[in-house]
């Protein structure tokens, strides 16, 4: 997994590449718990994932929980087709902020 | 069902138990996935019940301390357009009556791969794993 950042004002863009599987969802939230316990509103955009498993699923949870105990939030953006289908599954696309 | 007749065909394939096999594990499938023809988005949710399977061995059988050498075997039959996946490992005797998604409207992290497994495949089913093996999960799925 690859991932780019970049701020302006009070919104971090998170881009993560690549395949989020348990062995990358250390890494995973590192890249974002820092900016959304920094009280930022992530905008995660998931364009260049097409694979996610149930560790990847927990990694946008816990991230969205975290997001609402700081009064902020995060929004999935631009999610790939077989993702989506993933979070479906998972029955979260009525919970998680898709845009 | 599937109106392709689909070849039979039997491969299986070691694994080292650690997380990072994982991405072994679904390169694998995709590759045993596209000699059978099986259609792209079916393809992609068995990879993903069979990674979810062997993310489990990784995490609960060995708790994510295998030793370096320890392995794990993931075996994908197809016969009479009938898909059977067999996991063998020699970790912690799996209880069957324990493994349980959680609810799935209870909104947390974990506990959901049990239940992609389950949505995904037809049958879910632990054998008793003859030596060398501890643990043998047979997942099915007709084609």
């Amino acid at each position: 997994m690859s991932y780019k950042v970049s701020e302006e004002g009070n919104v971090a863009t998170i881009h993560l590449d690549g395949e989020i599987d348990m062995d990358v969802t250390e890494k995973a939230k590192e890249v974002i718990f820092p900016h959304i316990d920094a009280g930022k509103e992530v905008h995660l955009n998931l364009s260049n994932v097409q694979y996610m498993d149930s560790s990847g699923i927990s990694v946008l949870i816990e991230s969205h929980q975290k997001a609402l105990e700081k009064n902020t939030k995060v929004i999935i953006k631009d999610v790939s087709k077989s993702v989506l289908k993933v979070i479906m599954m998972a029955k979260l696309e009525q919970i998680l902020n898709l845009e | 069902m599937s109106e392709i007749a689909h070849q039979d065909h039997t491969e299986k394939k070691a694994f080292l138990v650690n997380s990072s096999s994982l991405k072994d594990v679904r390169s694998f499938c995709r590759e045993v996935f596209q000699k059978l023809k099986i259609h792209e988005d079916l393809k992609e949710e068995l990879v993903l019940a069979i990674a979810e399977a062997a993310q489990n061995i990784v995490k609960h059988a060995f708790k994510n301390n295998a030793d370096a050498n320890e392995l794990m075997v993931v075996q994908i039959s197809c016969e009479n357009n009938k898909l059977q996946i067999a996991f063998y490992d020699r970790g912690t005797p799996v209880d069957p009556n324990k493994v349980k998604h959680r609810e799935i409207d209870n909104v947390k992290p974990g506990g959901l791969g049990t239940f992609f497994i389950q949505e995904i495949m037809d049958a879910v089913e632990f054998r008793d794993g003859k030596k060398p093996w501890i643990n043998h999960l047979v997942l099915t799925k007709q084609l």
